[in-house]
């Protein structure tokens, strides 16, 4: 009894230092993360062959009424964002000279590659996608990420053939951003997988409201080029005796529905 | 255990597989059910204390290869389960045959209450500051209620591995 428990105490402080040598040497970690992606690859290969069809089955089953209905429900978006996109397409053109004549990029300008969601982060610790581009199309890492109408997050980890991204509502996102006339920036940062964004310590002479949607700001030295719708308020929580708000933000890219996303190619000027 | 080692090992990839594939997607309430959790868990309370540990190992390291998070922090929390778990089941308490139907759920759900706040403090070691900024009550329910459902199950298939290897000594 006392040789198994002092055994296992063994066993224990092994894997502790183990753990702590690996996490300390980012070189063996990374070798570490190659090899047991490759043993674990045909599992969830499996895994996913057997599940997919049961769980699109199930899914289907009992989602039906509403896939006819979101179904019809993006045909009418589809039309009216190609409507938008022709009526806006002269006014982009100008747009863009302006930005050029002014020397700010301008994403519109910027190429883009598009990518595929393939999973999601197994963790309930940490808001990440990975995607199916990697370092052989261009993607780097620090590069931002957009889809479903804003900003998504940015790259933070790629192979040759896929990339991490961190979503904007993680923990470890902080964003500057920009409102409405465009001279105040502030600074908004994640509050986990579910919980949106949120903003603190906002100066009450500041005039936001809820709806006012948040830009990146694109300032020298920023993680993201200017422009990219990245959240809208949805409440504005004023502190009793406090001088300042606090800021609820909501999203504008879908982040729970993410199928397929675009890397822009963009580097943050260091 | 050498006898009970390599089934343990396989189902255990096959569980973190389950994990990465299924239960990524299939979140309730936003949460993602912790499997690699609840199996060293189930390991646990068949009495084994190596093997519950290296499947503990195994899972969370595997796991943690797939997750943006600090490297080896799932493994830790995992092993400390682990290892608590083996401890009752040395005792006998959670034994699918012998102790109260719910005994062996309620133990689970425990740990599933337990586990994510373990993890928001083994982060700090890891000097992760931010880990508890998520919904971590939310978490513990939502893991308390799916390892209370699916505990039976797994710990019947612990049972059926680890009794390929010799009997815990109680």
């Amino acid at each position: 009894m006392e040789r198994s428990r002092r055994r296992a105490w063994t066993l224990a402080a092994a894997v502790t230092t183990l753990l702590v040598v690996l996490y300390l040497t980012g070189g063996v970690l990374s070798g570490l993360r190659s090899t047991a992606n490759l043993v674990v690859e045909p599992f969830s290969w499996t895994v996913n062959e057997v599940a997919r069809p049961v769980g699109h089955l199930l899914a289907g089953a009992i989602n039906y009424s509403d896939v006819v209905a979101q179904n019809q429900k993006l045909r009418y978006e589809l039309g009216r964002a190609e409507t938008q996109v022709n009526e806006s397409s002269s006014m982009q053109r100008q747009l863009q000279q302006l930005t050029m004549d002014l020397d700010v990029p301008f994403v519109g300008s910027m190429s883009t590659v598009a990518a595929q969601v393939t999973t999601n982060s197994p963790t309930n610790f940490a808001a990440t996608v990975d995607i199916s581009k990697g370092g052989d199309d261009g993607v780097l890492v620090g590069m931002p990420v957009v889809a479903n109408g804003g900003l998504v997050g940015r790259i933070i980890s790629t192979t040759p053939h896929g990339s991490t991204v961190r979503l904007i509502t993680d923990v470890k996102s902080v964003i500057g951003v920009t409102y409405t006339s465009g001279q105040s920036s502030i600074l908004i940062s994640g509050r986990g997988v579910n919980n949106g964004l949120g903003a603190t310590a906002i100066s009450l002479t500041t005039s936001i409201s809820p709806g006012t949607l948040f830009a990146t700001d694109g300032l020298n030295g920023g993680l993201y080029p200017p422009g990219l719708p990245v959240a809208k308020v949805a409440k504005v929580t004023l502190t009793p005796g406090a001088a300042t708000y606090n800021l609820t933000l909501i999203p504008t890219a879908d982040l729970r529905h993410l199928a397929y996303v675009d890397v822009v190619l963009w580097e943050p000027s260091t | 255990m050498r006898k009970a080692l390599v089934p343990a090992v396989f189902v255990t990839l096959v569980i973190v597989a389950v994990q990465l594939t299924v239960l990524s997607t299939l979140r309730l309430d936003g949460v993602v059910i912790m499997l690699v959790w609840l199996w060293p868990l189930a390991m646990g309370l068949t009495g084994f204390t190596s093997l519950a540990l290296v499947t503990a190992l195994v899972a969370g390291i595997f796991f943690d290869t797939h997750a943006a998070t600090p490297f080896g922090l799932t493994a830790a929390v995992a092993v400390v389960i682990a290892y608590g778990a083996s401890r009752l089941g040395r005792e006998g308490v959670g034994d699918l045959d012998s102790a109260a139907w719910w005994m062996t759920p309620l133990l689970a759900a425990a740990g599933g209450l337990c586990a994510p706040a373990l993890y928001v403090f083994a982060g700090f070691f890891a000097f992760n500051f931010g880990l508890w900024r998520g919904s971590v009550l939310a978490m513990m329910i939502v893991n308390a209620c799916a390892f209370f459902v699916l505990s039976r199950p797994l710990t019947r298939l612990a049972m059926a591995i680890s009794s390929m290897g010799e009997r815990p000594r109680r």
